[in-house]
């Protein structure tokens, strides 16, 4: 094909699918004037370049359109739904007419005279008397006759007639004034205008009472339109430096066929291969010279991969582009209010997986909006808001992207599901009645049960839901559906950021190694057969489980999947050659959580994943096969296929409430490091909080001044334990949480640290133990929070200005504080005491940040602030917030560590309501609370 | 079929038999390879391995033809052969020479042959000393219900 044709093609392509979305946010928003002149511009663009290629049939349906829309731009006619559905007619004409194009690289016959008359029906509207319109622009182009607005048809007609006639007018007369014109105002418009006025002159002669003077007319008529031929130049020149000025831009960037893309990706793969290869050879030897050069290509080739991956990332808002518009068909053709709400659309994924989500997510959203959501008054009559909503979102986590599509619809209806199952067979009603909702809502997305249309009218979803799902997890992702009958449904997608390459944790079972997607992989577990660690390997009649925090995990032996033992007939044997612990891998697929029991562990290696050979294809429980470093080839288990293969697979019982608020909460969740100290119950401390984790040798402790130390990274470092009851271990390694800030560093004795979890910090239960914040409730388990700064306190006395405190409880509920302070160590540790209190807590880093939460429009009851931060100090920050209105009454306490007098009456000069040492926190409380109060802050 | 037709074979020795595989149709030969063992597969494949970079898919041809397990498993050949674009090895004993054969030279399977060499044999040559059973890629692959030939 021609390159300046496909260019075009492209190009056309790409900006029918904004103008397609931006009309439907125009009809929406009919006075957004910057959508309107996008759109204009647009179809100009395409109208212009069709003229240029020849291609008229085209270039008279786009004229046509951009008429309409130039009525629209100088307000002669407003948008209506009517308005919008004929110019998307127009824009799917110009779709088909491309596709022809591309199919044949000529222009279909054919005839667009209904639609480009219809559109000029709109354009000109029946209702307006076209010669009044044409009378202005006659008067411009010709610059001979003029007019007054009132003057009437007839005489129109007339002076028309008079006119000394186009003929005379020397051709290029028209440009200047045209561009004189482009000068005072967008010179298009007028122009445009121009043209339409000259288009309408001859009238639709078949729509429009015949003009009276007809006969002479279409000879008139015609030549002005020819005379104002050359005048488009003149728009065309300024259009096109506008369009230059974004070229600019555009040329920075440069469009790649695809397919070179993908060798390049395919190259860089075996470049990858190849380089795990080398490192695994020089691995092995101690120094060599290879080790250096080694190194740098390992570097290069790491960077180039990333660098390609990224030439391969395009946000998802590509593949949600065509979505509104078929919302807004939709909503036409159903009678039905949709609202199309986007969230996330620059969120980037591999363009092999977005070609892949494409159609499903198309289709689930049709699916959504279809059977989903009510009709208007179902849903005023369900109580609901007229306008059904459907949400689209798109964010990242871990290694995956997810989407989900939420409607507010009615939701499925689980009897009926219930009974199309069993109709088809699929479960027998003893296994239903063990099932919950979700997982007999999951009946939806199995293959078989959408057989033919009419369970559209039993689910009220499912058509082609199979469908989906398997492609979807063709591409390793997964499909979850939570529903709720009336109040609506949620589909969450979860899809890998790239296919070309995983990051693989390598396995050993039966003594043979496999390969698992570390995506799936949610954590690891060490396992004991004989009971000696905490974690032990439960049997229910033969089925192994775990007890693994608050839940039972159920597990499956990769060995009696895989039939390892069998093929090696050593039953026996292998259990004795298991030995006395063994590896769960804790995986997830879908929201079902299974423990994958293996012998061993290696570590995580780079692969490319390539497809398993034709005869081995029925094998779902591979997902493909790879090379490793040492050069043995691998195989990659399916984490699907297990879970498939393992029985039913079950999807969780997560329901849309739990979902929201995990939603919600995402930001607000805290990393805790929790231990036992003193006692079993477990204690948690934020991680933030912690420097590091060690293990001292007990016989390096020493006692200074009655006080435990250790010598830690040249420096001495206290040690303080928990409460008395809590004692170092004899003999051997204490385990220790180190905690620093700035110069001082203390050492805190636990007796074990046991995990690492993210959960939302709500301290429930204030304390009045002594060197506990309070409780929490952790994974399930009510957890008390260690104060950090009490034991800071304990350790350097001197540090704090006054006694510890226990926290202050009595605050008002929910009064915000913004806390700003420079140094993390601080913010940590003020937020739970602050929390614990009652107070809604924010933080800012420095002062700016502070600002910026301020121009975001976030208010604060009262704000604490440190004096001593780099750029900005609590000083200058409090003028800035007196200057201006928005916080000006917000009081201000400062925190410091310097309390000097001086200091005192500065900080009250430039606005402080109080000044607070650092570190005595009962002067906080009390200063926050009679603050707040004297500042009616009873609100 | 004209009668100065010659085609050429590679020999390979299974179990004392001599079998004739196409010469074109010869990508490699490999002495000592290490195979990984794929759990689940058809019995008849007996692993995967790394040929430069390749994943190749080993096929035992003796339990292809239902010939017992071979004593010596360390002393392994292959060859691998290409099918619809996919590396195949087929594991033997040991690798001969190649014969340039005529093609009106090749007489009918016996009918009395075992129905899995039937499967799989084009036909057989008479030598001075043996016989050569000439063995057909395609049906020596499709073994696992038709799914290689597809």
């Amino acid at each position: 094909m021609d390159d300046l044709l496909s260019e075009f093609l492209t190009e056309t392509n790409e900006n029918i699918g904004i103008v397609d979305a931006a009309l439907v946010t125009l009809e929406q928003n009919p006075d957004d004037e910057t959508q309107i002149d996008n759109i204009f511009r647009l179809v100009h663009t395409i109208k212009g370049t069709c003229g240029f290629l020849g291609l008229p049939r085209l270039a008279s349906v786009a004229h046509a359109g951009e008429n309409v829309l130039g009525k629209i731009r100088d307000k002669e006619l407003s948008v209506d739904a009517d308005v919008v559905t004929i110019i998307l007619e127009a824009m799917d004409v110009i779709k088909e007419l491309l596709e022809a194009l591309e199919q044949t690289e000529e222009e279909p016959e054919g005839d667009d005279a209904d639609l480009i008359a219809r559109l000029n029906a709109v354009a000109y509207g029946t209702a307006a008397p076209k010669p009044a319109a044409a009378a202005p622009a006659a008067e411009e182009s010709s610059n001979v006759v003029e007019f007054s607005e009132e003057v009437s048809e007839a005489e129109l007609e007339a002076a028309f007639l008079a006119a000394e006639g186009p003929d005379d007018v020397p051709a290029p007369a028209p440009a200047p004034e045209a561009e004189t014109k482009a000068e005072l105002q967008p010179g298009e418009v007028s122009l445009e205008e121009l043209e339409a006025a000259f288009n309408a002159a001859p009238g639709p002669d078949d729509e429009v009472a015949a003009p009276p003077v007809a006969a002479p007319e279409p000879e008139l008529v015609a030549e002005p339109v020819e005379a104002a031929a050359p005048v488009k130049a003149a728009p065309k020149a300024a259009a096109k430096e506008g369009a230059q000025k974004e070229t600019a831009i555009a040329n920075q960037s440069i469009r790649v066929n695809v397919e070179l893309l993908e060798d390049l990706m395919t190259m860089v793969s075996e470049l990858v291969l190849t380089r795990n290869q080398l490192l695994q050879m020089v691995r092995g030897m101690d120094d060599n010279e290879f080790t250096v050069p080694l190194q740098r290509l390992s570097h290069v080739t790491t960077e180039l991969q990333e660098g390609l991956m990224k030439t391969r990332m395009q946000p998802i808002g590509n593949a949600w582009s065509k979505l509104p518009r078929i919302i807004r068909d939709l909503s036409h053709d159903l009678n039905k209010k949709i609202d199309l709400v986007m969230h996330g659309a620059e969120t980037e994924l591999d363009r092999q997986v977005l070609e892949m989500i494409k159609d499903p997510l198309t289709h689930m959203v049709r699916n959504s909006a279809d059977h989903g959501l009510e009709g208007p008054e179902e849903r005023l009559a369900a109580g609901k808001k007229e306008t059904g909503r459907v949400v689209l979102d798109a964010y990242h986590e871990g290694g995956h992207i997810i989407i989900t599509i939420s409607d507010d619809g009615r939701g499925l209806n689980v009897e009926k599901i219930k009974n199309k199952v069993l109709e088809n067979g699929l479960a027998t009603e003893a296994e239903l009645e063990g099932m919950s909702t979700q997982q007999i809502q999951n009946f939806i997305m199995r293959p078989g049960f959408s057989t033919a249309e009419k369970i559209t009218n039993v689910s009220g979803r499912g058509v082609g839901m199979d469908v989906v799902r398997s492609n979807i997890e063709k591409i390793g992702g997964t499909v979850e559906l939570k529903s709720e009958e009336g109040r609506g449904s949620v589909f969450t997608i979860k899809i890998p950021l790239t296919l070309a390459i995983v990051s693989a944790l390598i396995v050993e079972c039966g003594g043979e190694r496999f390969a698992v997607p570390q995506i799936s992989v949610v954590e690891l577990v060490r396992a004991s057969t004989d009971g000696r660690s905490e974690n032990t390997i439960e049997m229910i009649n033969e089925a192994p489980v775990l007890r693994l925090r608050d839940r039972l995990l159920p597990l499956v032996h990769l060995n009696e999947i895989l039939r390892l033992e069998t093929a090696a007939d050593e039953v026996a044997e292998q259990s004795e050659v298991k030995g006395d612990e063994e590896f769960i891998i804790v995986t997830q697929v879908g929201a079902y959580t299974f423990g994958i029991v293996v012998d061993r562990v290696f570590d995580t290696e780079e692969i490319v994943v390539k497809p398993v050979a034709p005869i081995l294809r029925h094998l779902s429980i591979f997902s493909g096969n790879t090379i490793l470093g040492d050069g043995s080839v691998i195989m990659i288990l399916d984490p699907n296929g297990i879970a498939s293969t393992t029985g039913e697979n079950v999807i969780g019982d997560h329901n849309i409430e739990e979902e929201a608020l995990r939603d919600a909460n995402d930001t607000d969740k805290v990393a805790m490091l929790i231990c036992r100290a003193g006692g079993e119950e477990p204690k948690a401390v934020p991680l933030s909080l912690v420097a590091r984790l060690e293990e001292v040798d007990v016989d390096t402790v020493e006692i200074t001044n009655g006080q435990m130390v250790v010598q830690y990274r040249g420096k001495i470092m206290p040690l303080v334990t928990m409460s008395e009851k809590s004692k170092m271990v004899e003999t051997g390694r204490q385990p220790i949480l180190v905690f620093t800030d700035n110069e001082r560093t203390m050492g805190l004795i636990v007796d074990e640290i046991v995990d690492i979890v993210e959960d939302r910090l709500n301290v429930e239960m204030a304390s009045s133990v002594e060197g506990v914040i309070g409780s929490a409730v952790i994974r399930g388990k009510a957890t008390d929070i260690i104060d950090v700064g009490f034991y800071l306190q304990k350790c350097f006395g001197d540090w704090f200005g006054s006694k510890e405190t226990a926290a202050f409880g009595a605050a008002t509920k929910s009064q915000r504080v913004l806390l700003v302070d420079d140094s993390p160590f601080f913010r940590n540790m003020l937020v739970p005491l602050l929390s614990v209190a009652g107070y809604e807590v924010s933080t800012a880093e420095n002062p700016k940040e502070a600002l910026l939460m301020r121009d975001a429009g976030k208010e604060f009851d009262i704000i604490v602030s440190d004096i001593e931060m780099p750029e900005m100090d609590g000083f200058q920050f409090a003028e800035e917030v007196l200057k201006d209105e928005r916080w000006a009454d917000t009081p201000i306490i400062a925190l410091s560590s310097h309390t000097t007098p001086q200091d005192f009456d500065r900080g009250r000069q430039v606005g402080f309501s109080d000044y607070v040492a650092k570190f005595d926190r009962d002067a906080l409380m009390n200063t926050l609370s009679q603050t707040l109060r004297a500042g009616g802050g009873a609100r | 079929m004209s009668v100065n037709e010659v085609q050429e074979y590679v020999t390979v020795t299974i179990a004392g038999q001599m079998f004739g595989i196409p010469v074109l149709q010869v990508h490699d030969v490999l002495g000592s390879i290490h195979l990984t063992n794929i759990p689940l597969a058809p019995m008849e494949v007996a692993g995967a391995l790394n040929l430069r970079g390749r994943i190749v898919t080993c096929i035992d041809v003796r339990k292809r033809l239902g010939l017992p397990v071979s004593e010596d498993l360390t002393r392994r050949m292959s060859v691998v052969v290409e099918h619809h674009g996919e590396p195949y090895a087929l594991l033997i004993d040991t690798v001969g020479e190649v014969l340039s054969l005529k093609t009106d030279q090749l007489e009918k399977n016996p009918a009395t042959l075992d129905h899995r060499w039937r499967e799989v044999s084009s036909g057989i040559y008479r030598m001075e000393s043996n016989l050569l059973v000439i063995l057909q890629i395609e049906r020596l692959l499709d073994f696992a219900g038709g799914s290689v030939a597809a």
